[in-house]
């Protein structure tokens, strides 16, 4: 059996009662491990998460926010979001936005994507919204994830894309069109230098003298329209050049008088619209990209001939040195002027006031953008019922 | 001087403490209590009102009363495995020294594994027991305080003294009203087992100063109390042997015993004699055994238990034993060897065995098997 017990067995000094004491330190150290881990793994997460442009909310099924990321934090500094309502942020207002994905998300238990206009610190930007169910372990309140990705500037890009491929497009046709066009229309001018000539050599016998007078006069004057339509042809031409735009030498007048080549057509076809050209002469040339030049002052010249809205009314172009080292161009109008509450708006990329199919609102946005490419300004000035004016300043020097 | 060491249980004591027992659970972590008990305390009533207190404090219970006086090794096997497969998580007793002690093995083995003979002797024990709470029905065996198991191995008919200070329960509770439904006998025997517990223990090899004070303390209680305890069940009474009882088990559990006990323990296991009624049995003999090797501590005793304190020190140690022997005499309990022993043949094996046992190791003065046999003869 068991080895004899001696007295010091039973005094038993270095016998203590067993507690539990080594499991529990050995449960702890698992504890403290497993809690190492996680926080290393909650730190990666949030390194992750920081790592995330986009803004990122957490809602409660009524879109309470519980937490946001720190790209929400940039655009809403100075408020404490935890706890408000993710519309009375974002909208100011009372309800849930009708086109809220979160609501579907949560009752399709999918992830469901928007976009949506919201006006952040002043101007109006786009964003698409992903929202994601969160089935926490909460079983009880389910959340969801939303994710805001401002696309305004992708939209902006997405539009401007499109214009310009609609632009390569009209300017191919264009092209086509004039080489088309160019071949009858040489043989035309060829034909009636032929006859000029002939009319030369042939003597008072052969032909009545006035007869031979008319027949000057019109060879001359198809010989002036083939000249016309060459002109309208080469500026044509130069408008639909492929080529992506490169910064040149450019004189600012000429801009304006190929541009106004191009609108010709169109401006003379409504009767009530009458333009005044106040050009400066001797203006120095400016370094610039001529196209998107062009682009510029096609879009002010659409707006002031729509400002008119079919009335009778007067498009000035002015340009003019300003003894800052820049030139300007003012594009005026009598229209029908622009109200003060959508002045500050003017240049947001979207806003229209024209109705749909007439516009996406993308043209001042993109003249704005231009003229900033420039290292150039462009303002307005208007009153509702009198008239517009806008000024585009663009520097000689580039830096 | 050698180095003691004194340990004891919380110890929650006074009448009524009884309901002080499910928040005592919780401490420990009860959630699903094991309660071990026996059929006596369930007629006296308070095995149902100990499941009263579980129930409505939303503690689960699995009881177990499958105990005999000299708690056996199957018993004891039974109830672990009954424990293990329950799920239980705290043990909760109540009753005399056979259901502590039943309690105390299950715990070695839910908590060590193997069979009980595995721990026998001391300090055997290597990994934790489940949380035990302990609430003693008898002022007697103190099994509530002590670092004591005994079980007896049927195989081998012994009496196994399992010693370790992880059978120090974690709680005694010990509330006196749980006494008065005690019949007279048992109160007599659990008292003299007390009694035996305070002078073996005071004269113990290992006795130390805080193990002495609590000795001769019992002593004194019981010698005063026992008679109206037992005869009137006075509960003023009961509540001292209450205490008694519980100083004799802070003494001996930390002093150890000695001859007495080792007899008692072999008897126990071979003539499944209940253990309260050796001592009356051999009690002076095996003090007047002892008397050359602690002639001083003798007298203590002596003096305290006559109230005489004009005679020598040796004078007041032999009548002390006198007086002890003529008080059993007064209650009418048997005092005669062979009563307990069927036939003279199976002292040898009595007295063999109790040479093996823990307590004879500190018993102050050292004995042969034959020297216990002249003992048991002295008692015949």
């Amino acid at each position: 059996m068991a080895p004899s017990t001696t007295l010091s067995d039973l005094i038993g000094i270095e016998h203590s009662k067993l507690g539990f004491f080594q499991e529990l330190q050995h449960t702890i150290e698992e504890l403290q491990a497993a809690n190492e881990e996680s926080e290393s793994q909650r730190r990666e997460i949030a390194a992750i998460l920081d790592g995330i442009t986009d803004v990122m909310m957490v809602l409660s099924e009524n879109l309470r926010i519980i937490s946001v990321n720190h790209a929400f934090r940039e655009i809403f500094d100075s408020v404490e979001p935890e706890g408000k309502y993710c519309y009375e942020l974002f909208r100011n207002s009372v309800e849930p936005c009708p086109e809220c994905p979160a609501f579907r998300s949560l009752s399709t238990n999918k992830v469901c994507k928007e976009l949506a206009f919201f006006r952040i610190n002043g101007r109006k930007r786009q964003f698409e919204m992903i929202a994601s169910p969160l089935k926490g372990p909460y079983g009880s309140g389910n959340r969801v994830l939303i994710f805001k990705r401002d696309v305004t500037l992708e939209k902006e890009y997405q539009a401007k894309y499109y214009q310009a491929e609609k632009m390569a497009t009209v300017g191919t046709l264009a092209t086509g069109v004039a080489h088309e066009v160019n071949n009858p229309l040489m043989a035309i001018s060829g034909y009636a230098e032929g006859i000029q000539r002939k009319l030369t050599k042939l003597t008072a016998e052969c032909i009545p003298a006035e007869v031979k007078t008319d027949f000057e006069d019109y060879t001359n004057t198809i010989l002036k329209e083939c000249h016309r339509c060459q002109q309208i042809v080469k500026s044509l031409l130069n408008f639909g050049h492929p080529e992506t735009s490169v910064f040149g030498i450019v004189n600012l007048n000429d801009v304006i008088k190929d541009t106004l080549n191009i609108l010709g057509y169109h401006l003379k076809r409504s009767k009530e619209l009458s333009l005044e050209l106040d050009l400066a002469d001797e203006l120095p040339l400016i370094y610039a990209d001529e196209p998107r030049l062009k682009q510029v002052m096609l879009n002010l010249m659409t707006n002031a001939a729509d400002a008119l809205q079919g009335k009778e009314g007067v498009i000035s172009l002015h340009t003019r040195m300003n003894g800052k080292g820049a030139v300007v161009l003012e594009v005026a109008d009598n229209g029908c002027g622009i109200s003060p509450e959508i002045k500050d708006r003017l240049f947001d990329p979207f806003f229209t006031t024209k109705p749909v199919g007439k516009g996406i609102g993308i043209g001042l946005s993109t003249c704005y953008n231009i003229v900033k490419d420039h290292h150039g300004e462009i303002s307005v000035l208007s009153e509702e019922g009198v008239g517009s004016r806008f000024v585009v300043t663009l520097p000689i020097q580039q830096d | 001087m050698i180095s003691t060491k004194f340990a004891i249980p919380d110890i929650i004591f006074g009448s009524g403490s009884i309901s002080h027992l499910a928040e005592c659970a919780k401490r420990v972590g009860a959630k699903r209590v094991f309660f071990v008990s026996d059929r006596g305390v369930e007629e006296s009533g308070w095995v149902d009102l100990v499941r009263g207190i579980l129930q409505v404090n939303n503690l689960d219970c699995v009881y177990f009363n499958d105990v005999n006086s000299n708690p056996r090794d199957e018993q004891v096997h039974r109830g672990a495995k009954y424990y293990l497969e329950e799920g239980c998580d705290v043990i909760i007793a109540l009753g005399g020294g056979s259901p502590m002690d039943t309690a105390k093995g299950i715990g070695i083995i839910a908590g060590n594994g193997g069979e009980i003979r595995d721990y026998e002797g001391a300090n055997r024990i290597m990994r934790p027991l489940p949380p035990m709470i302990l609430i003693p029905s008898t002022a007697g065996s103190s099994s509530d305080i002590s670092q004591f198991c005994i079980i007896t191995d049927m195989e081998r008919e012994v009496k196994m003294s399992i010693i370790s200070r992880s059978l120090v329960p974690n709680m005694s509770i010990i509330d006196p009203q749980l006494l008065v439904t005690q019949s007279r006998s048992l109160i007599l025997a659990a008292g003299i087992d007390a009694l035996a517990h305070a002078i073996e223990s005071y004269l113990s090899k290992l006795a130390s100063p805080f193990t002495e004070v609590q000795a001769l303390r019992a002593i004194e209680l019981i010698v005063h109390n026992l008679r109206p305890a037992a005869e009137e069940r006075d509960l003023k009474a009961l509540e001292q042997m209450s205490i008694a009882s519980t100083a004799a088990g802070m003494s001996f559990s930390n002093a150890g015993l000695g001859s007495l006990h080792a007899l008692a323990h072999s008897l126990g296991g071979i003539c499944d004699v209940l253990h309260g009624w050796v001592h009356p049995v051999l009690l002076p003999s095996v003090m007047r055994y002892n008397l050359p090797a602690c002639v001083e501590k003798m007298g203590d005793i002596g003096r305290i238990i006559s109230g005489s304190r004009m005679c020598s020190t040796k004078e007041a140690a032999v009548l002390g034993i006198d007086s002890l022997e003529r008080m059993f005499a007064d209650f009418g309990i048997d005092t005669k060897m062979r009563n307990l022993v069927p036939s003279k043949d199976t002292l040898e094996k009595i007295c063999v065995t109790a040479t093996h046992d823990a307590c004879h190791l500190t018993n102050p003065r050292s004995a042969t098997w034959e020297e216990l046999m002249s003992i048991c003869e002295e008692a015949w």
